[in-house]
């Protein structure tokens, strides 16, 4: 009976290694060239005793990508300085797709140790998905989760420069038999390695530095890396065209209005002549305000507004009075800051209940939305609260506090429309300049318009699919806009129960919402794994920047007024600044504590940023200056090891990750670092702040809980 | 080596519930998936309540956070978990290794609820104004946290990078660094200042020069442009009081010039008043006020009497800026009141501080029923000093005054004559005692009586 052609060699290699040898030396005496090739090969795996040798990785079976990573990441900590900032973000995608693919192949033990072991660099940046893939120990999830399908079902690029990409290829297929196979196949399989020409990256590399000049950050200068949604840890610039044509110019006045306006003033300037050392009212008009149409700015048409009214005119004529009359903050502070007073407003005995804070533009109303699905309202100087409704004899006398009932689950977002302080001595003949309406957003998933002079619910919109989390009027009233748990933002006419724009991108729940001060973009913010800022054009609906760089949730958004910068401020307590135009990241300002920035407020000359939030302070930035990059997390600033720059990724070496997460872990509470661009810190009473506000008169307002 | 697999969620668990609904032997592989799927399927409803969490601004994951969570993502909510405070957990043992963990309830005696009083009403919710920062400066007041609170050293930068003024801003010591804000006032507001010491030190009684002095003040006074300069004026003050205690001219310059910076109306004082007082109450209840003479007597009872009027002018300017500076005031002065081991000098002082601070009110309240007791250190005086020594007869003078004080002045006059109680004199003579108790009743003003009789009812401690 012949032997199976397999087996053979394994008989024959029972033969001791001596015995062996001759058999070769017989083949080859008698030209058995293919015999004796098969011989010395099979041979060849096998140690002295005639057992194989197992020295491919692949062979250890689910040990195989601890083994490649460990080879990866100890290669990378070897290799140059030049080139480890730019390898490192190998680490993670590499580290994802072997946890993935040791949980989808049903390995769901060896994938727990997997990330316990190496998981400790990345839990600075990517703490949220290492959270997610903790729970996720079946194919199944892997399959029904969003995150991780959105890893598996898209090619996850990763751009290298053409030297290190060599590097790298030739490094993998030296070494392919232990681990440098898997991670080829792995790159193969979900990755899509791009061949750059520029040279390598890091935070001070030349190229780094060049477009530091040019106003972006160092390590910003990569592009493409990454999958679209996933938060990456590193700015990602190629998922929509970052550079298509944005105009940020202010929207040309009504020309009636203007005249109207015009009028107005010179009749004030014949009333109240203006003190020594200010302009005429006219003056102020033409040179600051006027503005004509230009290609910068959306014309009026793609916005239509409902025609101006006597209102619009007053409140012009305010405008103008305030842009002349305010307290000035120098532009270029150099440092020292400008003196700003803030006047605090403690709310008592509220229970934690009240989940946001809105003060009206006029500076007279402050409104608050509580878990207990009811919005109230004061008068923040004490007057009544008048109804223009005949009162009931049930009714308690109007005080100056007012409760909205209506909603059916808690309010997550209230927004006062428009208005303005109204002027000195204004008879009734003066049509008033106060809020006459407000928006509430629920989480019943219904936003709902209330009126301020009747008290009563006007208007309910329907059309989320889930918890609203935030609402706000456009910066002329009439539009708002909304985001929700459904991930999407929309934008609503004030008379059309349906919304006008429904933007979607988001990979999940948007949180945060702002307007452009034109009125013509707004901006949303996502949470957990996606973390992008989005920049939406109102009159198309398209998306045309996306901002990443966040590595918490982000908790507030404001746009300038000079509508250049974008402010974004998250719950670990970082702020970054954004350029507009360029889709570029301007600075990141750090010092708030941990737990999340609530509020963002620029001051109308749009250089100086407020910010309060969870950590009980309000702090005041020079939008200016420099936070100083090349300081930055070198450890010139104090600064505990676990303040470590975010930005960059793996920082921590992947040898001793244990360690490196202990640190972090015991440091927590004093993580923070404070960037030099703070101008001051005020402290408050144990109250969060909920709310910051610059008024047009360059005071800021705050509004907090106080929490014992 | 998957079975050694460590699972949070306890596969016993999942036993349990099989076997409630009627499934008696489940296989271990099934329990393994079931404890997995169920891990799994908690995590997301955490990560979905913490969306809950951060958009309700709080810290704490809460049980609504939890149902709100499962609302979303279509499941049942957990009913009888709705609490608004952290559930507390108590935990009991099944046996060796098997904890139980159950929400613990507060028992309650029945009996005890029934005749317990109603608990208070919960406050509403409510609001309060203040300063945090005026002018980039925090102002130190109640409201605000103490420096030692804030830790005021971590909320500036540090570092190469950093700027030292910021620092300094914050009171940070330890930063030798001169304010900055040098740089910003100009050469001339310095030549200003320096000229306006200069004048108001000038003690020479030559007619010129009191010009010069008076036209100095009148130029802090009413001048628009001296904001700058106000944080020198008041270090100026403080500087000077401290350390030219025994010069009573000195003394009284700078309680003028305190005056001339508190009536100028384009000045914002506010947020210098805790640094402007103290160098006025020195001037009102200090020990020793100008040299140890005795024609200086007369010059101490003025600079206190200026002090006094100052410290009323600026208790009720800026009660309302800080609210806790009246009612502080008034105790510094209460306190200098009741303690016998001062001296009349300081009594005096602070029995005019308090009248002009509090107001009648707080005579009524404070001053009136402490007549008596006060009589004491009255007596001791007389006793050591004599009948008609001046600063006795002055303290005495400052009572009498300040409970005059508590009727309407103008009309006390027209109802003289018509005392006709005589038992009201020995009431006024017995809750007063006999020294000032004496004049007022020599007064014979009878709604004077009246009032005071009227305080004795109220306040008097039975």
């Amino acid at each position: 009976m012949p032997l199976p052609s397999s087996s053979w060699p394994s008989e024959l290699m029972k033969i001791p290694a001596n015995q062996r040898r001759q058999v070769i030396e017989y083949l080859v005496k008698k030209g058995y060239n293919r015999t004796e090739q098969m011989l010395r090969q099979e041979s060849s795996h096998l140690d002295k005793e005639g057992k194989p040798i197992n020295d491919r990785v692949e062979d250890l079976g689910t040990t195989k990508y601890s083994k490649a990573f460990q080879l990866l990441s100890n290669w990378v900590d070897s290799n140059l300085d030049i080139y480890k900032f730019e390898l490192r973000r190998l680490l993670w995608p590499i580290f994802v797709y072997s946890y993935l693919e040791l949980i989808v192949n049903g390995f769901s033990a060896d994938g727990e140790n997997f990330l316990r072991e190496f998981s400790g660099p990345f839990e600075k940046i990517h703490h949220e998905e290492l959270q997610l893939f903790q729970t996720i120990k079946l194919p199944q999830q892997v399959f029904d989760n969003a995150t991780t399908r959105l890893y598996r079902n898209n090619k996850y690029r990763i751009p290298l420069n053409t030297h290190v990409y060599f590097n790298l290829v030739t490094f993998l297929e030296s070494n392919g038999k232990v681990g440098g196979s898997v991670i080829l196949l792995l790159l193969q399989t979900y990755c899509e390695v791009r061949e750059t020409t520029r040279g390598p990256i890091d935070q001070f590399s030349f190229e780094a530095i060049i477009n530091q000049s040019a106003g972006g950050q160092g390590d910003e200068a990569d592009l493409q890396e990454g999958i679209p949604g996933v938060f990456t840890g590193i700015t990602n610039k190629d998922i929509m065209n970052n550079n298509a044509v944005l105009r940020l110019g202010m929207i040309p006045m009504e020309a009636e209005l203007a005249l109207d306006v015009r009028a107005e003033l010179e009749e004030e300037d014949i009333k109240h002549p203006p003190e020594a050392g200010k302009l005429l009212l006219v003056e102020e008009f033409e040179q600051n305000i006027k503005r004509e149409e230009s290609a910068d700015a959306p014309t009026r048409n793609e916005i239509p507004l409902p025609p101006s009214r006597a209102r619009d005119v007053v409140m012009e004529v305010q405008k103008i009075k305030e842009n002349r009359d305010r307290f000035r903050i120098e532009s270029r502070t150099g440092g020292i800051g400008p003196a700003v007073s803030v006047c605090m407003f403690t709310f008592h005995n509220t229970l934690d209940t009240i989940t946001c804070m809105e003060f009206s533009d006029d500076n007279n109303l402050v409104a608050v939305g509580t878990e207990e699905s009811y919005i109230r309202v004061w008068h923040l100087h004490g007057g009544i609260l008048e109804s223009a409704l005949p009162s009931s004899p049930n009714d308690p006398a109007p005080s100056s506090s007012r409760r909205l009932i209506g909603h059916a689950a808690s309010v997550y977002g209230v927004s006062f429309s428009p208005s303005i302080a109204g002027p000195d001595g204004a008879d009734d003949s003066v049509p008033s300049t106060a809020p006459k309406l407000l928006l509430s957003a629920s989480s019943d998933k219904t936003i709902r318009l209330w009126s301020l002079e009747t008290w009563t619910c006007l208007v309910v919109y329907k059309g989320h699919e889930g918890p609203v989390w935030n609402v706000k009027w456009g910066p002329f009233g009439h539009y708002f806009a909304t985001c929700g748990w459904d991930k999407t933002v929309r934008i609503w006419g004030q008379d059309h129960i349906s919304y006008l724009r429904m933007l979607v991108g988001h990979d999940s729940s948007v949180n945060q919402v702002a307007w452009h001060p034109n009125g013509a973009y707004v901006f949303s913010a996502s949470d957990q794994i996606d973390k992008s800022v989005r920049m939406w054009a109102f009159t198309t609906g398209e998306c045309v920047r996306v901002f990443t760089g966040h590595t918490e949730f982000v908790s507030a958004l404001e746009c300038s007024p000079s509508g250049k910068i974008l402010a974004s401020a998250d719950g670990g307590g970082s702020i970054i600044l954004w350029d507009l135009a360029k889709g570029t990241q301007i600075k990141r300002c750090k010092g708030h504590g941990k737990g999340g920035i609530w509020s963002l407020s620029f001051s109308v000359k749009s250089t100086v940023l407020v910010s309060g939030g969870a950590d009980g302070t309000v702090r005041v930035w020079d939008v200016e200056l420099p936070s100083d990059p090349f300081k930055d997390g070198t450890g010139e600033i104090v600064s505990s090891t676990g303040a470590a720059d975010a930005t960059r990724v793996g920082a921590a070496p992947g040898g001793q990750p244990a360690a490196a997460a202990g640190v972090g872990s015991k440091k927590k509470g004093k993580d923070t670092m404070i960037t030099p661009d703070q101008i001051s810190a005020f402290p408050t009473k144990k109250s969060p702040v909920y709310k910051v506000k610059f008024t047009r008169m360059n005071l800021i307002m705050a509004g907090g809980c106080y929490l014992p | 080596m998957t079975a050694e697999q460590k699972l949070v969620w306890n596969p016993d668990n999942v036993r349990d519930v099989a076997e409630s609904v009627g499934i008696s032997s489940l296989n271990e592989e099934a329990v393994r998936s079931l404890s997995q799927e169920v891990e799994y399927r908690v995590g997301q409803v955490i990560v979905e309540a913490m969306r809950f969490m951060h958009a309700g601004k709080r810290a704490v994951l809460g049980t609504q956070d939890i149902s709100q969570a499962l609302k979303v993502l279509d499941v049942e909510p957990l009913y009888g978990y709705e609490s608004t405070r952290p559930l507390r957990f108590g935990e009991a043992s099944l046996g060796p290794g098997q904890p139980l963990f159950y929400i613990e309830d507060e028992e309650v005696d029945f009996e005890k609820l029934i005749n317990a009083p109603l608990p208070k009403v919960p406050r509403d919710m409510s609001f309060t104004a203040h300063w945090l920062a005026v002018e980039g400066v925090q102002p130190s007041i109640p409201q605000n946290p103490t420096t030692a609170e804030a830790r005021a050293t971590e909320l500036v930068s540090k570092g190469p990078g950093a700027n030292p003024s910021l620092a300094s801003l914050a009171g940070n010591d330890h930063v030798s660094f001169k304010p900055l804000v040098k740089h910003v006032v100009s050469k001339e507001l310095i030549l200003f200042f320096d000229k306006i010491r200069g004048a108001i030190l000038d003690e020479d009684p030559d007619p010129e020069v009191v010009s010069l002095r008076e036209s100095a003040l009148e130029s802090v006074r009413s001048d628009p442009g001296l904001h700058q300069l106000v944080p020198y004026f008041v270090q100026f003050v403080a500087e000077k009081v401290t350390h030219s205690l025994n010069n009573t001219f000195v003394l009284r310059q700078m309680m003028e010039i305190t005056a001339a910076m508190i009536a100028n109306k384009s000045l914002f004082i506010d947020p210098y008043v805790a640094s402007l007082v103290p160098p006025v109450l020195t001037c009102l209840v200090g020990r020793n006020l100008g040299p140890e003479i005795a024609d200086n007597l007369k010059d101490q009872f003025q600079l206190r009497d200026l002090a006094a009027s100052l410290i009323g002018q600026i208790s009720r300017k800026y009660a309302e800026s800080s609210t806790q500076l009246r009612p502080r005031l008034a105790r510094t002065c209460l306190k200098y009141f009741l303690d016998p081991s001062r001296s009349l000098g300081e009594h005096y002082g602070a029995i005019s501080g308090l009248a002009k601070i509090g107001g009648p009110e707080t005579i009524r309240a404070v001053l009136i029923p402490n007549i008596k007791p006060f009589e004491y250190i009255i007596a001791k005086a007389i006793n050591e000093r004599g009948q008609n020594d001046e600063s006795v007869r002055m303290v005495i003078a400052a009572i009498v005054k300040a409970v005059t004080s508590i009727t309407d002045a103008s009309s006390s006059q027209l109802t003289n004559g018509t005392n006709g109680a005589s038992g009201d004199a020995a009431v006024i003579e017995e809750f007063l005692g006999s020294v000032v108790g004496n004049v007022i009743i020599a007064m014979g003003n009878h709604k004077l009586n009246k009032a005071i009789l009227e305080a004795r009812e109220k306040y008097l401690p039975n």
